[in-house]
């Protein structure tokens, strides 16, 4: 009992605490912050909705919430008139996140910012405010600069591979890696629950409403089938993501179906941040090596175009 | 020296045998969230709510998430016409005719700044309540002078797929006979600074 319990633990440390994750951290940091800051750059047009004029009034904005969601803190600390300046503060801190230009302090202070936003007017929130959200709070906690950052570039100090595993990094990489596949788990079994998903008819309603489909799709009622098939495809990849996401073998084939589902989605019904917020989780899922093997690629890609 | 140096890998050893334990119990109730508050109105979820929820709902964590789900929405869309009177009930400006959002069922801009609208009627449109406590407040601010507003939802239901493929196929300009509006929840509500 007592070397079973050793083992687990053993088993425990390695998964949690062998290896620090620095490249897909960093990566993963570009792919998220550059994201919010591209959503945050266009809800500056909307900043009239956070503010005095905002269709939520402040002293009811955390009201809004359902009891058994709302927030205990109110993190929107600044006065309705300020929230110009406090937005444009954040579109520059996740600009500074994004190039690396950051830390832990600063990346949780981002962090408050964006979900005082969020807070401020739930009424007008999408899904990748929200996912997106979330991912920079466990982002804030990981020592997501220390490879491909100007930070770097600047203090360039002993490389990445000499430092220690940093404990706290290595356990909030694990931690988003189960929040995703916890997201897509109880995402499909959501949709198990409609009607329409069960019938294999849900894309089609999603495809002819005009609000949701960039494009008109009903000529693609001569092919039926077109949706059923799509329909039990998007509750396959969705309700499998977290086993398929174990077995080593079949993780890439995923992820790339992944890349796919979510590049089509983002094209087709316009959500493409949504679909980059979601892509980006992929890159904690990719091995060292082949993080390697693509930047040095892709540095090759640079020179020869530089040359060129 | 040595004796120093020893100290020291000692303290670092320590320090990080801390750290660990601190992530690990981090880890072990931040996962233990995420997995209960994912269906967070289950009996685990509320049985579990002093637990969790503080945390959960403050970080963003306690959210359901369904996209797209159980069913995709219809198309829909607020009208809206904003009424001017006198303390006598007459009219002292024209009525103004409205939609929220400005584009209401044809969709088109996509940019994310006019999405956003579109996210706010869904949000209205859940509960008649929130156009009366939320929407009325707003537009009577937008509109100076305004004393009333009549806000309903129109919905268009898009016919299911065998319907048009029984239909339409043959003729595809028939989809627009098989879409049915409905219009909802039309009520008239006071402006505040007007009662």
């Amino acid at each position: 009992m007592r070397s079973k319990i050793k083992n687990f633990i053993t088993d425990l440390d390695r998964f949690l605490f062998s290896r620090s994750h620095f490249e897909q951290l960093a990566i993963f940091r570009i792919m998220l912050c550059s994201t919010l800051f591209y959503i945050a750059c266009f809800r500056q047009m909307n900043i009239d909705q956070l503010g005095p004029n905002s269709l939520i009034p402040r002293e009811l904005a955390l009201s809004v919430f359902p009891d058994f969601y709302r927030p205990v803190v109110q993190w929107f600390f600044w006065p309705d008139s300020y929230v110009g300046t406090v937005h444009m503060i954040l579109i520059s801190l996740l600009f500074l996140a994004s190039i690396g230009l950051t830390n832990r302090a600063l990346l949780l202070v981002t962090w408050i910012i964006h979900q005082g936003i969020l807070n401020r007017n739930y009424a007008m929130l999408f899904g990748a405010d929200v996912i997106g959200g979330l991912f920079l709070f466990y982002l804030s906690f990981t020592k997501c600069n220390e490879c491909y950052s100007v930070r770097r570039l600047i203090f360039k100090s002993e490389s990445q591979i000499q430092k220690p595993v940093d404990p706290i990094s290595s356990a909030f990489f694990r931690i988003m890696q189960i929040q995703i596949c916890v997201i897509y788990m109880y995402t499909g079994f959501e949709k198990l629950k409609g009607n329409s998903w069960w019938d294999g008819t849900a894309l089609w309603t999603v495809f002819a409403n005009p609000q949701f489909s960039q494009y008109d799709f009903k000529f693609l009622s001569h092919v039926p089938l077109f949706f059923a098939g799509a329909t039990f495809l998007s509750l396959v990849f969705e309700i499998y993501f977290a086993p398929m996401m174990l077995q080593q073998r079949y993780r890439n084939i995923w992820l790339s179906a992944g890349v796919l589902f979510h590049l089509s989605i983002g094209i087709l019904l316009g959500l493409m941040p949504f679909s980059m917020v979601m892509i980006s989780t992929y890159v904690l899922f990719l091995k060292q090596e082949m993080i390697h093997k693509w930047i040095n690629q892709l540095s090759i890609l640079f020179k020869s175009i530089r040359r060129v | 020296m040595k004796r120093l140096m020893t100290k020291n890998l000692q303290k670092r050893a320590m320090f990080n045998k801390i750290s660990k334990l601190i992530a690990g119990f981090v880890f072990f109730y931040i996962v233990a969230m995420i997995v209960v508050l994912g269906n967070g109105s289950s009996f685990m979820g509320r049985y579990f709510q002093d637990f969790f929820n503080p945390i959960a709902n403050s970080i963003g964590l306690n959210t359901t998430w369904n996209f797209f789900s159980p069913d995709p929405a219809q198309t829909m869309y607020l009208r809206y016409f904003v009424i001017f009177e006198d303390e006598y009930g007459n009219t002292t400006a024209d009525t103004v005719e409205g939609f929220y959002p400005k584009s209401k069922d044809l969709g088109g801009d996509f940019r994310l700044d006019k999405k956003r609208d579109s996210y706010a009627m869904r949000f209205l449109a859940v509960d008649p309540y929130r156009i009366e406590v939320f929407f009325t407040p707003w537009l009577c601010r937008k509109n100076p002078g305004a004393t009333k507003v009549q806000v309903e939802l129109i919905v268009n239901r898009i016919p299911s797929l065998d319907q048009v493929i029984a239909v339409v196929n043959s003729n595809i300009n028939d989809y627009d006979n098989i879409l049915t509006t409905e219009q909802i929840n039309r009520y008239i509500y006071e402006c505040p600074h007007a009662i």
